[in-house]
This record gives structure tokens, C-alpha cells and sequence, in this order.
């Protein structure tokens, strides 16, 4: 498995694509695995998170976000550059579909 | 799009969103005509308010139509809140207006999802909302017809007015 390989040293979250309908999200701490409606979802997620208003009000008060992912079976802890940069790593792979 | 996001699903994923905010869009619409049914219902207004629990049908309908496409293709389908729905109407005409100026409003909509779908070399999409379009005009059409009964029949009492009013 190509994931294993993986190694994060940037405290960044990234999206790797597996097998055919498998995904991760890898994180600073741990890998998780996502199929492809839990990808979805966490696009859609991040999304409300990242909107002005919402990153206003993230700044405004903890400065963090706590998020379920993978149909709640994990939390993952975000600041707002993590945040930001997880948006565009989502963003850019679903690019791809449009672009090729 | 032959990719990895293309295999798992058959819309762009922009487009996707836009056609979560129809959805919402058209359960909005679906609650809004539902509260001028009750207004029509509570007046003894019979053919308005046929025809506006008629209509909130029918705009839960084109979001169903909207909510299976997305999960048919791939995509997913956000179940929306709907909110601030205004229950307060002045009269029978106003509350015609405002449905046609709902309807205008949700045909632009369906433009520039049409347009972006365009855009994006979605053509599930674009053929999809082909319907749509149709439908707008038809539905633009009903109810500036209705309006136009209120300008000949001006000064008529309300409940004669209603009995010239379609059904449906
Ligand atoms: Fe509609
Ligand atoms: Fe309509």
C-alpha cells in the first residue's frame, strides 16, 4: 500500500487517492480512510468552514475546529492554515475531473 | 473527465453544489406556496388555494427530481433547512406577484446552473435541466395569466375573481 509510505512531516493535512473507490486523508497524527461519499462530505464540510463569515467567526472565537470525519468514526483538529490548505487539497483533487 | 472523481461520479463537482442550492431553492418555493395556500384556505378562496397547495406539491416534486439526479450520478444530496418562511400576505393579488416574482427568480437560477454546467463540459447535467427550463416558462406563463385576470376583473369582488382563477 502506497499509503504507508507516507510521511508527514509538514503538519499539513493531504488527500491520497488508494484503489478505485478508496481514499485517505492523512493527517499529522494518523491515517484515516475515506470512500468516496465520506470524501464528499468532508469537500462539503470544509467548505461551510472556509467561508468568510465562517472563518470570521472561527477566528472570533476557539481559533481551531474539531470535525467528525468518515461518518463520525474520527475527529480531527484543525487551525485555520491547516484548514485553508485542506480546502485547496480537496479543491485540487477534485480539479482533476474537470481538467483532464 | 476520465479520471479518478469521474469514475466515482458522473456530474462536476461545482455543479453539484449549485444544484444542492436548487434544491433548496425548490423546497423553499414548495413552502412558501404553502403558506399562501393556508392564507387562500382560511378566505374560502377555493380555486387559489387548489392551486397553491398544487404548486407546493409540484416544487417538492422538481426537488426530488434534483435530490435523486445528484445521488443517481454519483453525487450527494443534502437534505436542506428551510427557513423564514413569510406567512403574511396583504392580498390575493400580492401573493400572486410574489409567486411570479419566486418563479423568475428560480428560472435565472436554473440559468446559471445550466451555463455553468455548460461550462464545465457537464452535459448530464445541461440535458437534465433541459425539463427545467421548459417547465419555468410554462410556470412563468400561468401565473402572469393569472395577474392579467386581476387587471381585467379590477374592482370585481375577491371571491368572483377567485372563481376565474385556474385550478391548477
Ligand atoms: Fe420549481
Ligand atoms: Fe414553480
Amino acid at each position: 500500500m502506497p499509503v504507508k509510505n507516507v510521511v508527514n512531516t509538514n503538519n499539513s493535512y493531504q488527500i491520497q487517492h488508494i484503489t478505485f473507490c478508496k481514499y485517505a486523508l492523512i493527517t499529522p497524527n494518523k491515517i484515516i480512510n475515506l470512500s468516496f461519499p465520506q470524501m464528499l462530505e468532508l469537500r462539503r464540510k470544509i467548505n461551510a468552514l472556509t467561508t468568510y463569515s465562517a472563518l470570521n467567526s472561527i477566528i472570533d472565537n476557539e481559533n481551531f475546529v474539531l470535525l467528525f470525519v468518515a461518518d463520525k468514526q474520527h475527529l480531527i483538529f484543525l487551525e485555520i492554515p491547516q484548514l485553508l490548505k485542506l480546502k485547496d487539497e480537496i479543491a485540487a483533487f477534485f480539479q482533476e475531473a474537470v481538467l483532464a | 473527465m476520465n479520471t479518478i472523481v469521474r469514475k466515482q461520479m458522473s456530474i462536476n463537482t461545482d455543479v453539484m453544489d449549485m444544484l444542492n442550492n436548487q434544491i433548496a431553492m425548490e423546497m423553499k418555493a414548495s413552502a412558501s406556496y404553502l403558506a399562501m395556500a393556508s392564507w387562500c384556505d382560511q378566505r374560502e378562496l377555493l380555486n387559489s388555494k387548489a392551486f397553491f397547495y398544487k404548486q407546493a406539491e409540484e416544487e417538492r416534486e422538481h426537488a426530488m427530481k434534483i435530490f435523486t439526479f445528484i445521488n443517481d450520478n454519483g453525487g450527494a444530496a443534502i437534505s436542506p433547512s428551510v427557513t423564514n418562511v413569510n406567512n403574511d400576505f396583504e392580498s390575493l393579488r400580492a401573493i400572486y406577484e410574489t409567486g411570479l416574482e419566486q418563479e423568475i427568480a428560480v428560472t435565472e437560477s436554473i440559468f446559471k446552473i445550466f451555463k455553468a454546467a455548460r461550462k464545465a463540459d457537464d452535459f448530464i447535467t445541461e440535458v437534465f435541466l433541459q425539463w427545467f427550463i421548459s417547465e419555468q416558462s410554462e410556470e412563468e406563463d400561468t401565473f402572469r395569466s393569472i395577474i392579467d385576470v386581476f387587471d381585467l376583473m379590477e374592482g370585481m369582488p375577491l371571491k368572483m375573481i377567485d372563481e376565474r382563477l385556474p385550478k391548477e
